[in-house]
């Protein structure tokens, strides 16, 4: 009777062992793709991000290169030309509102940390599940006459779109995620109290226990938006 | 245990008898061994790979992939007009129409042109039936925060260009709202709330009315009005506020 308990046990043992082993293979096999390994393929991931960042550097290097060649031709071209000047003058005017320049200038930098992780609720939340705030903080550095703004390095422009990807952000199409730094151009002061204003977003913020850093800088660069956008549906309706 | 030994039934009483336990025994010590390589194996790599970060990879790998993407498109278009600018530096004429060009493409990206083309106009107005499951009567009512999150999605469906009661909405443009008037670029509207979107009508369409979007939320729960409409031919003005920088400058 002992024996045959003893048995049973081990055969229930072994099938639950078994059961997890092929479960662990199975999902490892589904992220990492067949027959590799786990570390090769971190490796090869790896390799890739790095070669893509060089190939980022280096387009973004070729781009540098062409706009300043743009600029030359264009300067000389209108140089001696006072209504080519003008045109030339709002073009760039235009480039700037449509968030195609790099900018600087004073403002303010805010910075969102998550809030620190408390064992005792196993329960962690983050900004990536209340984008809400975002959109709101954005809203307030409007209210306050904010001239160009940044999340996370990417321009906030009439196109960007703040949308949750899995554990993530994605801005402008590129993903990111906590800690999240808005900078904003604008009056350093109406800024900064806009956003810490008595029961405001600030305060609501810390109110959720996330570490909130604001500062005033009297020099902020901000980088321009880098989308080709290209209207398919809206078509300029020619004004008499 | 030790009554097990004395009875000399841990070896079993014939040692060319097969015995159970000794199977077992080396299974166990096998399948040890074969974690314990395993887990070298990792302890060998400075960073322990777990399926997290192969994940965190991929997603780097792919917002990359679409920035590597936007700058070659951004390249061929400067190269596209570099030649156009250089084919017109032999005439003064040409390099006029160059940048009467080059301002009205701006000019549209930046939302100070008025332009037309299909998408939806979806009406808002607060909870009507104030005696409804709202507890509280600021639950029935559109508020700021209801407006961003639906001007967020309009974009994440790819709208063009956006307005609320006729007036442009950019990047910049501020909007307030509360009870029955809004503010949008310091002008104050009233209801019913007009958003127009241009764009693809039927993306537009989902992300104001599909099942789990914020609008579909802002219906059920708190019987918030949203009715959306696709359209062939909407038209949408310029902005017409002064916005002036007086902070930010260019970065030569």
């Amino acid at each position: 009777m002992n024996k045959k308990r003893e048995k049973l046990a081990i055969i229930g043992v072994s099938l639950v062992l078994g059961l997890i082993l092929s479960v662990q293979f199975k999902t490892i096999n589904k992220t990492v793709g067949n027959g590799v390994l786990p570390t090769q393929r971190a490796q090869e991931l790896a390799n890739e991000v790095s070669k893509l960042k060089s190939e980022k550097e280096l387009l973004t290097k070729q781009l540098e290169e062409l706009e300043n060649k743009v600029e030359q031709y264009e300067k000389e071209g209108i140089s001696h030309d006072t209504y080519a000047e003008n045109l030339y003058k709002d073009a760039m005017k235009y480039r700037m509102l449509a968030g195609y320049t790099d900018v600087h200038g004073p403002g303010i930098i805010l910075e969102i940390n998550d809030p620190p992780i408390d064992p005792q609720i196993s329960d962690s939340y983050g900004i990536v599940d209340e984008l809400d705030l975002l959109l709101q903080v954005i809203s307030v550095l409007n209210a306050a006459d904010a001239e160009a703004i940044s999340i996370n390095d990417q321009r906030y422009t009439s196109f960007t779109e703040i949308v949750r990807a899995g554990n993530h952000i994605e801005i402008n199409g590129v993903s990111t995620g906590a800690p999240i730094v808005i900078k904003a151009i604008g009056n350093p002061d109406t800024l900064e109290s806009a956003l810490n204003i008595k029961w405001g977003i600030v305060w609501q913020l810390r109110n959720y226990d996330y570490v909130v850093n604001l500062t005033q800088n009297q020099d902020i660069k901000i980088e321009r938006y880098r989308k080709a956008k290209e209207f398919i549906y809206a078509k300029p309706v020619e004004e008499e | 245990m030790l009554s097990l030994l004395k009875k000399n039934k841990w070896w079993g009483d014939n040692m060319k008898e097969f015995n159970p336990k000794l199977t077992i025994g080396i299974f166990s010590a096998l399948v040890g061994i074969l974690f314990a390589s395993q887990v070298k194996m990792n302890i060998q790599m400075v960073t322990p790979v777990t399926i997290n970060s192969i994940q965190r990879l991929e997603l780097e790998i792919k917002s990359l992939r679409t920035e590597v993407e936007d700058l070659k498109l951004n390249i061929e278009d400067k190269q596209n007009y570099l030649t156009l600018i250089e084919d017109s530096n032999h005439s003064e004429k040409n390099i006029i129409s160059v940048l009467e060009d080059e301002r009205d493409k701006n000019m549209l990206l930046a939302g100070f042109k008025t332009v037309e083309g299909p998408g939806v106009e979806i009406v808002m107005f607060d909870n009507i039936n104030s005696d409804e499951l709202s507890f509280d009567f600021n639950d029935g009512i559109i508020h700021d925060v209801d407006m961003q999150n639906i001007l967020n999605d309009l974009r994440v469906a790819g709208a063009e260009a956006i307005s609320i009661n006729g007036e442009r909405v950019l990047s910049f443009s501020d909007i307030k709202c509360a009870g029955p008037v809004i503010r949008v670029n310091g002008r104050s509207l009233g209801t019913p709330f007009i958003i127009t979107a241009i764009g693809d009508p039927k993306l537009l369409m989902a992300s104001v009315s599909a099942p789990g979007t914020y609008a579909e939320m802002l219906t059920k729960v708190y019987g918030i009005g949203i009715q959306p409409y696709t359209k062939d031919k909407l038209v949408i003005p310029a902005y017409s506020g002064d916005f002036s920088y007086s902070y930010a400058k260019t970065v030569q």
